[in-house]
């Protein structure tokens, strides 16, 4: 079991004032954040842009030095031993990063395997099998640079699972694949959790991603733990929000207010804001029918309408301004 | 352990840099062996008009200019390659993506480091070969080959040139900067360790710069071991002498690549 408590980390920069002088800038990026990790568990980690997802994957791969909290692995101390912890766990990013361009696939394997020490026999059919599952086993022999982006991403996936770790960290790993690439990690992570018993930590921007995924999630804002729990308890407060985009033949200001009034009646906290073709409605209750029902007893015709995802930001807001009343 | 890191990294290095250039490799050599001479033979014959001061031989242990500069500048071509090389890979692996997924394996680093000297000191030596052929062909003469002191001075050579890679290596990670890193220290190195010209000619002031250098004794004892020109007395003790000086820079260079490590690790973004 990973189980970090009150973990921080304060990175100092320098910013150059002019020429000759600059200053120390501290940048809270992390801020006394807990969690815990158990095998055969997908956590997701949850947060914007700048949240601190990557800072605290960092500390949690022994990559960076936490400023402050500790960290314990199995129930060793990972920031005083973290040769230890290194053996057991491994990290996925998203991006092409980790991989040597030039060198094949099989190349890349063999190359990080040799690093770990792992008997030459093992690694063989380790890097077998692993080339077989995210289905690159017959362009092996290939060199990197010739992959295409959804080729570099699987490979990254035999690369993080090259030591056979117990603990897989998953930086944003969907970033810029298409739907179908992504659906297929999906697969996979979920393989990964539930026949291979591995504990796995996923961060994301992605809402759909991590209710999707996710036995248990974090949500990091600004370097803070501002919720967490399992699906069903986060529920109402970030996933509940249903949005939809609605358009009707000859739309204008007296529909709009209409549909507000018609709206606020169903749901006091409803709310409406300008696309740019037609309105975007907001609502805790189901929309849909409500949105088709409205137009056919106004006489309208639909030109559009669809169930938006819920956005990220939309459920952070929602949680910072209660936490604030 | 360390074995597997060193053998998979020295041909993880051949596979990245030579396999995917191999001819460009080749006429490199060729070049850098005609750059190498031919600078050697301006040297001569601008600066010093083909006439040398009297106490050139005595400084340099032979009155041979041609073959003194060679041999300083096939040295020195070994001291840029070796640290250019081994001390860029971390800002190597750095701008391309790999410091992370490296840094993430509980591997020896000294296993990593000797790996990538091990390749380059082979590769080098493939350009020194072609260079000490052309150079021939440009009026270099072996008096006093020796072997026994060659193969020493070569070894103590490369172990001090592995202490000054790693302290360049932390300073090139440190500041993120290869290009002002390395040409500051090789100018100094040019200048200041008797490449082209006796040190003895430098101001005393800079010939103790100098002597902090281990190229300073890296080079008398290969040239002597070529050229002759020292009694044995004396290169024991510049023996000696370098070989304590690179072991205060690998003492201090291991230590000071795990904290240039930790700050590059901080430093990335994203
Ligand atoms: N190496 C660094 N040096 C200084 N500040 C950093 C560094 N890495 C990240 N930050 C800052 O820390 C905050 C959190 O960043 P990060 O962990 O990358 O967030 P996320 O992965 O959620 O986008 C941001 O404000 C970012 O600018
Ligand atoms: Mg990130």
């Amino acid at each position: 079991m990973i189980s970090v408590t009150n973990l921080s980390k304060t990175y100092e920069v320098k910013r150059r004032d002019n020429f000759w002088t600059f200053h120390k800038e501290k940048i809270h990026a992390v801020k006394n954040v807990s969690m815990r990790i158990e095998k055969g568990e997908i956590i997701g980690l949850l947060g914007i842009n700048g949240a601190g997802k990557t800072t605290t994957i960092k500390m949690l791969t022994t990559l960076l030095e936490p400023t402050a909290g500790s960290y314990s692995f199995d129930g060793i101390d990972a920031v005083e031993y973290p040769q230890k912890v290194k053996k057991e766990i491994n990290m996925i990013a998203g991006g092409e990063r980790m991989l040597y361009w030039r060198l094949s696939a099989y190349e890349n394997l063999w190359y990080y395997g040799q690093l770990y020490g792992i008997q030459n026999t093992v690694l063989k059919e380790r890097i077998q099998s692993l080339l077989q599952m995210v289905g690159l086993w017959e362009k092996a022999n290939l060199p990197v640079e010739s992959y295409s982006k959804g080729m570099k991403q699987r490979l990254q996936i035999a690369r993080g699972l090259i030591n056979n770790p117990n603990y897989v960290f998953m930086d944003e790993p969907t970033i810029g694949l298409d739907a179908v690439i992504t659906s297929e990690l999906h697969q996979q992570v979920k393989e990964l959790a539930r026949k291979q018993e591995k504990g796995i930590l996923l961060t994301s921007h992605y809402l759909a991603e991590v209710e999707e995924l996710c036995d248990y999630i974090y949500l990091l804002s600004n370097g803070e733990m501002l919720i967490e729990g399992t699906k069903k308890e986060l529920t109402d407060y970030v996933f509940t929000r249903k949005q939809c985009a609605f358009s009707v033949k000859g739309m204008d200001k007296q529909v709009e207010e209409k549909l507000f009034a018609a709206l606020r009646e169903y749901d006091t906290e409803g709310e409406i804001s300008e696309m740019d073709k037609g309105v975007l409605v907001t609502s805790e209750r189901e929309l849909t029918a409500f949105l088709a029902d409205f137009a056919l007893r106004e006489g309208y015709v639909i030109q559009e309408l669809y169930q938006k995802e819920p956005s990220l930001e939309d459920a952070i807001m929602k949680l910072s301004k209660e936490a604030k009343q | 352990m360390g074995a597997k890191v060193f053998f998979a990294t020295v041909w993880k290095e051949f596979r990245v840099r030579l396999h995917a250039y191999p001819i460009s490799f080749m006429v490199s050599c060729l070049t850098t062996g005609i750059y190498t001479n031919l600078g050697a033979w301006l040297m001569y014959h601008c600066f010093f008009e083909g006439r040398l001061s009297s106490d050139f031989s005595l400084y340099a242990g032979t009155g041979d200019y041609m073959s003194y500069v060679i041999v300083g500048s096939c040295t020195y071509l070994f001291v840029v390659r070796t640290c250019l090389n081994v001390s860029r890979t971390l800002v190597t692996e750095l701008r391309e993506g790999t410091l992370d997924s490296l840094m993430l394996a509980p591997f020896h680093r000294s296993a990593y480091f000797l790996g990538n000297m091990a390749l380059q000191t082979v590769t080098t030596s493939l350009e020194l070969l072609i260079s000490v052929l052309i150079g021939l062909f440009f009026g270099l003469q072996i008096y006093h080959f020796s072997p026994g002191k060659f193969i020493i001075a070569v070894i103590l050579s490369l172990y001090g040139f592995f202490g000054i890679s790693m302290m360049l290596g932390c300073l090139m990670l440190y500041t993120r900067n290869t290009y002002i890193t390395q040409n500051t220290l090789f100018s100094l190195i040019f200048l200041l360790c008797g490449i082209t010209f006796p040190k003895e000619y430098l101001p005393k002031a800079l010939q103790y710069i100098g002597a902090l250098l281990p190229v300073t004794d890296a080079v008398d004892l290969l040239r002597t071991s070529l050229l002759g020109g020292m009694t044995a007395e004396d290169w024991s003790a510049t023996a000696m002498r370098l070989f304590v000086l690179s072991s205060i820079y690998i003492l201090m260079g291991f230590p000071l690549m795990e904290k240039a490590e930790r700050i590059a690790l901080e430093k990335m973004e994203g």
